[in-house]
């Protein structure tokens, strides 16, 4: 094995494959935890005096569990396309890494986002219900950077 | 407990009214407790089943496509089956919600 490694297939190419995979999952799933925790206090505060308004107020903990499904799904797409060194190139070891860490910090960054619109969102859904609506378009919104990541990471994935 | 059982022997009638009440709160959170827990079980294992689904069997109908397309297939597909069942769970929290608290008015 050792006698195929080059300069193009070196030893420490699948590194950067790994740690693309693992900050794929590590850095989504941060954000994720991140947001179900406080829009959690959110509803927690909220459902004291408002209690029928669970099934709404639940939303903002699934968008951000969406996010770290984006992660998983990056990480078992580069966790597939790994090999040992003598057939795995350099270059697809960066780009699995690029992949991995556009995902993951997109997903923290949606994560953040996701996690302090649905604390005030379902707090203010609370007192007036109409904000509902405008509560769904901003965590879309949020959303959506999460997922512009996953098309960028997928888009390099396929170099 | 026995405090509950020690109002409803004085009480009475209140009592008993106070105690259907409860019973029917505790009915309305189990059913909305199902449904929520329905959706969230869709929304984590549809699109992880998906993606296993569609590699498995894109891979054994279509032997041509590459190993990096099938994956790429996939895992669209994981995401798109996310999305359809999170859009499904909002539409019925944004509409069911309202038939919900129809039913309590009652």
């Amino acid at each position: 094995m050792s006698s195929e490694v080059s300069s193009d297939n070196p030893i420490y190419g699948p590194f950067f494959g790994v740690m693309g995979a693992a900050s794929a999952i590590i850095f989504s799933a941060l954000g994720a935890a991140y947001g179900t925790a406080k829009s959690g206090t959110g509803i927690a505060a909220m459902s004291v005096m408002r209690p029928e308004l669970i099934m709404k107020s639940i939303i903002p903990v699934v968008m951000a569990g969406i996010i770290a499904i984006y992660g998983l799904v990056v990480a078992v797409l580069i966790a597939g396309a790994l090999e040992e060194p003598s057939k795995y190139t350099l270059f697809r070891g960066f780009i699995h890494l690029g992949a991995g860490l556009a995902v993951g910090f997109s997903g923290l960054a949606a994560g953040f986002a996701i996690g302090i619109v649905g604390d005030a969102g379902v707090r203010g859904t609370a007192q007036q219900p109409r904000l509902f609506v405008g509560m769904i378009l901003i965590l879309i919104f949020a959303e959506v950077l999460g997922l512009y990541g996953l098309i960028v990471a997928i888009y390099l994935y396929t170099k | 407990m026995s405090n509950k059982n020690k109002k409803s022997g004085g009480a009475g009638n209140g009592a008993a009214q106070k105690q259907t009440r409860q019973q029917s709160h505790d009915s309305q959170d189990y059913s909305s407790f199902k449904i929520v827990l329905f959706y969230c079980m869709l929304i984590v294992f549809l699109p992880v089943v998906t993606f296993f689904l569609l590699k498995g069997f894109v891979l054994d109908r279509f032997f041509s496509l590459s190993e990096v397309k099938v994956n790429i297939a996939s895992a669209v597909g994981a995401v798109v089956s996310l999305h359809i069942a999170l859009g499904l769970y909002i539409y019925r929290a944004y509409f069911g919600a309202t038939g919900s608290k129809a039913v309590k008015e009652d």
